[in-house]
């Protein structure tokens, strides 16, 4: 990837990421609140990546994206409530 | 309201100083030679490709092993905390598509964390990216199962096996070389291949068994005592 490029999916992803949090803040259904910020997480994944450090993605990918989001949706089961 | 008003406003003042602040910023050049002592010498003082393990594994490997005890005491204090709690998790069963993606992907995806794990100095990742992608195979199999986990004595088995053996491997270059996690105990071999680097990937196995194990049980006692998904 050329180096414009580059920077434009990663401003893009970035800019996703920033709308995507302010959507979690604003809906009411709290399991849709859990899946919009693991795609925060997801889309933070392919940021690291974009910047040159798989690592870092590979663990955002597992524990943020994957674990994090498990764990609020079992959390939100034992409170059983929505919003 | 007021709160979130003040927060927002908070959050992009300090976006603003950050951006501004950022590209301001002057590195004096004196500071950077540590980082050129790794680019240059790094291959050849650990025999390991991937410079990051280079730096987290054997330059730095201490601060690893203060990582660990971090992550050893946080999900200690998780799992107390979640055993005082009275059991909440229904055993129910999950949708069909979780159920078949829950009997399919676990093998392949502890594989890669496996091949992440045992190849850190060859590629990105390492002992703990390589941990937690196992981990996540196991979580996927406790979400497709319509049981409750319990606890098992085989995770916090391993858990101590490993974590006991990073500390020896540490105290084996005390004994034959005088220093605390000196990589060169075992010759560094030809850089490239899987057995190779010193005791790095014997570190990187001992570290990916120890966050598999640990963020496994982390996982476990969640399910026990969260509800249903």
């Amino acid at each position: 990837m050329s180096p414009g490029l580059l920077a434009a999916v990663a401003v893009g992803t970035g800019l996703m990421m920033l709308a995507a949090a302010v959507a979690a803040l604003l809906v009411k259904k709290l399991i849709s609140a859990i899946i919009i910020v693991g795609f925060v997480s997801l889309s933070a994944s392919v940021l690291f990546f974009l910047m040159n450090a798989p690592d870092v993605a590979i663990t955002e990918a597992s524990i943020g994206a994957a674990a994090s989001t498990v764990i609020f949706l079992w959390g939100r089961g034992r409170i059983g409530g929505e919003e | 309201m007021i709160r979130d008003i003040t927060g927002m406003v908070i959050v992009l003042a300090l976006a603003a100083v950050l951006i501004t602040a950022m590209p301001r910023q002057e590195i004096p050049e004196e500071l950077q030679t540590v980082g050129l002592h790794y680019a240059e010498n790094g291959v050849a003082e650990t025999g390991s490709v991937n410079l990051v393990t280079a730096v987290v594994v054997a330059y730095r490997g201490l601060d690893t092993l203060g990582e660990v005890v971090v992550l050893f005491s946080a999900s200690t204090a998780v799992v107390l905390i979640l055993s005082l709690l009275p059991v909440g998790g229904k055993a129910s069963a999950a949708s069909p598509v979780v159920q078949l993606t829950a009997r399919v992907m676990p093998g392949a995806i502890a594989l890669f964390g496996v091949y992440v794990i045992t190849h850190g100095h060859l590629s990105p990742g390492g002992g703990f990216p390589g941990g937690a992608v196992v981990a996540s195979a196991f979580l996927l199999v406790l979400l497709g199962s319509s049981s409750l986990p319990g606890t098992s004595r085989m995770l916090t088995a391993v858990e101590s096996l490993a974590g006991l053996s990073f500390g020896l491997l540490g105290f084996w270059g005390i004994y034959s070389l005088g220093q605390f996690l000196n990589n060169n105990v075992i010759p560094g071999g030809t850089p490239g291949q899987v057995i190779s680097a010193g005791i790095i990937p014997f570190i990187s196995l001992a570290i990916g068994a120890k966050v598999a194990s640990e963020l496994s049980g982390v996982f476990a006692s969640y399910r026990n005592k969260g509800g249903k998904a």
